[in-house]
């Protein structure tokens, strides 16, 4: 077997680190402001949300080229401050962040849902603001389902190919993750090479598959202690 | 002292109810869905009504026409729920520790220990809410609402959940509170009996409404409405006229039973002769006596006998020699008589202090 080349392999796990620390915080924000909104439009909002789950990757590549590119209003606006991010790491980011997205958002609601609503109320009532409640209680109680949103997350990012291909292309050593360069390598007939990368990212994905279940069956003993 | 006035109006219900109070405790009693909770989430914040007062020891929390309405988090109400609502994943210490907003831990260490102390769970304090009983996990409740010492205590159906063998306990328990808790305490419950042992004042709520609110002798004693009588369980009602009357008594033809009743009355009132009212008395005052012998008799026959644990309690059908029947229930103790099986005949005495006038 040929010599496995492990910058691809830096590279993914720097990506998917990197969007899953965007989606943990992007994923929360909305969860929680869907599970109390109250307002109309709220199965919109969630429609909205959740697409990024349902639309093929390349669909989302284009719509992401549209707002970065350099005719787009967010490519415009980063043009102007002098910066683009097409074809650049920070590509691989934002692509891996919109399609992991909806993974933190969903099992997040869900948990927040779960919630008692009265045990929230009491943290208020002992006048705790709605910032301390919400971090005090609300995420703690929900943690067991945000923690399995975090792990969802990262294992879609490390697997994410279409829209990173079109919005940070194939570059080595820049924007080239795990399964753009499994792809690449089959595409040139270098099967022993992409074998390497294959069992890399099998191994990541099974220890976070794991990890998922070790902490879906320590639900109630993390509420135990 | 508070005072509340709450208007507020949820898909098909209307929450109308104002009333204010000492330093004691109020019950609100009334069917499920008559507003009770409803109630104690306006005064604490959780609810917003669109109109209303709400004034806790000259302190302002809510006023629609100022526009003022402060955050739950600013009301300083102790709150209790009905399922406790404890913080799982926190201590007992934790738990009661939660809202002490004081910076010094040596403080809140004393705070907790004392209140821990006071509600015997001095034990408990590492332990988990999961890890203890229903009348525990309610103490840590009492214990939690009461750190910081709130300026009014609201308890949502607090007994609700528990066995009967742990409710006397608590009921006494919570009586204490209010020996060093100086504050006011307001009790949601559904049941009158308990409502009566544990606090001074009644409001008796039914479909969003107060139907009656005052000392609680006065809502057993002197019913204002045929729904409050039916409430509080005075179940015999029967309609008549006021033949006579003077300062302290009223003669009363109760034409559904065919008979003359003297009734004593407050010396203020304003009833007219002539004028139709309801007359009524609770089962337990209804006498069983063998002989006809004096005055507010009224012969009857046993229609159905209930053996109960300490007492008897049966239906009467009024033998009034007229067409429609009209039945009266009686419970009496058993120390004081014998079974009367169904079928016998018997006289009812209903003493003139014990019977109440609605208008």
């Amino acid at each position: 077997m040929a010599e496995l080349d492990l910058i691809p392999v830096w590279i993914s796990l720097k990506t998917a680190s990197i969007s899953t620390i965007f989606t943990f915080f992007l994923g929360l924000a909305a969860a929680r402001w869907i599970a109390y909104y109250r307002g109309r439009g709220k199965g919109l909002i969630d429609g909205l949300f959740t697409l990024p789950l349902v639309l093929p990757p390349t669909v989302l590549g284009f719509a992401l080229l549209l707002l970065f590119g350099k005719h787009g209003p967010l490519g415009k606006l980063l043009l102007k401050m002098g910066t683009t991010v097409i074809f650049s790491w920070w590509a691989t980011v934002i692509a891996s962040t919109v399609v992991a997205f909806p993974l933190m958002y969903q099992t997040a609601r869900g948990a927040f849902e779960q919630i008692e609503p009265n045990i929230e109320s009491a943290a208020r009532t002992l006048g705790a603001s709605e910032w301390a409640t919400f971090w005090r209680v609300t995420v703690p109680l929900a943690w067991p389902g945000i923690m399995a949103g975090i792990i969802l997350s990262f294992a879609r990012s490390l697997g994410e190919f279409g829209a990173t291909l079109m919005i940070a292309g194939n570059i080595p050593g820049k924007t080239q993750t795990i399964p753009l360069a499994i792809y690449f390598a089959v595409a040139a007939g270098n099967n022993a090479k992409a074998l390497g990368w294959v069992s890399v990212i099998m191994v990541i994905s099974l220890v976070s598959i794991l990890l998922l279940n070790y902490w879906k069956r320590n639900v109630h003993l993390y509420m135990k202690h | 002292m508070l005072e509340v006035k709450i208007d507020k109006t949820l898909p098909g219900f209307n929450l109308k109810v104002a009333f204010s109070m000492d330093q004691e405790i109020l019950s609100i009693v009334g069917p499920s869905g008559s507003g009770k909770s409803l109630t104690l989430q306006c005064i604490s914040g959780l609810m917003v009504p669109e109109e209303g007062y709400i004034n806790v020891n000259g302190r302002v929390l809510f006023d629609s026409s100022r526009r003022i309405n402060l955050p739950p988090q600013k009301r300083k109400i102790g709150y209790v729920f009905q399922n406790y609502a404890l913080f799982p994943h926190l201590s007992v210490f934790d738990n009661v520790a939660f809202g002490i907003s004081r910076q010094n831990r040596t403080e809140i260490e004393t705070r907790v220990s004392y209140l821990l102390e006071k509600m015997r769970l001095g034990d408990y304090k590492e332990r988990y809410p999961r890890h203890l009983s229903g009348g525990q996990q309610q103490r840590v409740a009492l214990a939690r609402a009461l750190a910081p010492e709130p300026a009014i205590l609201l308890l949502d159906e607090p007994f609700s959940a528990l066995d009967t063998q742990v409710r006397g306990q608590l009921e006494r328990e919570l009586l204490t509170i209010h020996e060093f808790y100086k504050g006011n305490i307001i009790f949601v419950s559904h049941n009158l009996e308990e409502a009566y042992r544990l606090s001074s004042q009644i409001a008796v709520y039914e479909a969003g409404r107060i139907l009656q609110f005052g000392p609680k002798s006065a809502l057993i004693n002197a019913p204002a409405s045929k729904a409050v009588a039916t409430l509080t369980g005075a179940r015999n009602l029967a309609e008549g006229v006021i033949e006579s009357l003077d300062n302290h008594q009223a003669t009363v033809l109760v034409t559904d039973w065919n008979e003359r009743f003297l009734i004593s009355l407050s010396s203020a009132n304003s009833y007219r002769p002539k004028q139709r009212v309801t007359v009524g008395i609770r089962p337990e005052y209804v006498c069983i006596i063998r002989e006809r012998s004096c005055e507010n008799m009224l012969r009857a026959t046993v229609v159905e006998a209930v053996d109960g644990i300490s007492t008897y309690t049966y239906r009467f059908k009024a033998l009034n020699g007229l067409e429609k029947e009209f039945h009266l229930e009686s419970e009496v103790s058993k120390l004081s008589a014998a079974f009367i099986p169904a079928g016998e005949s018997c006289c009812l005495q209903l003493p003139a202090n014990r019977i109440f006038i609605i208008e």
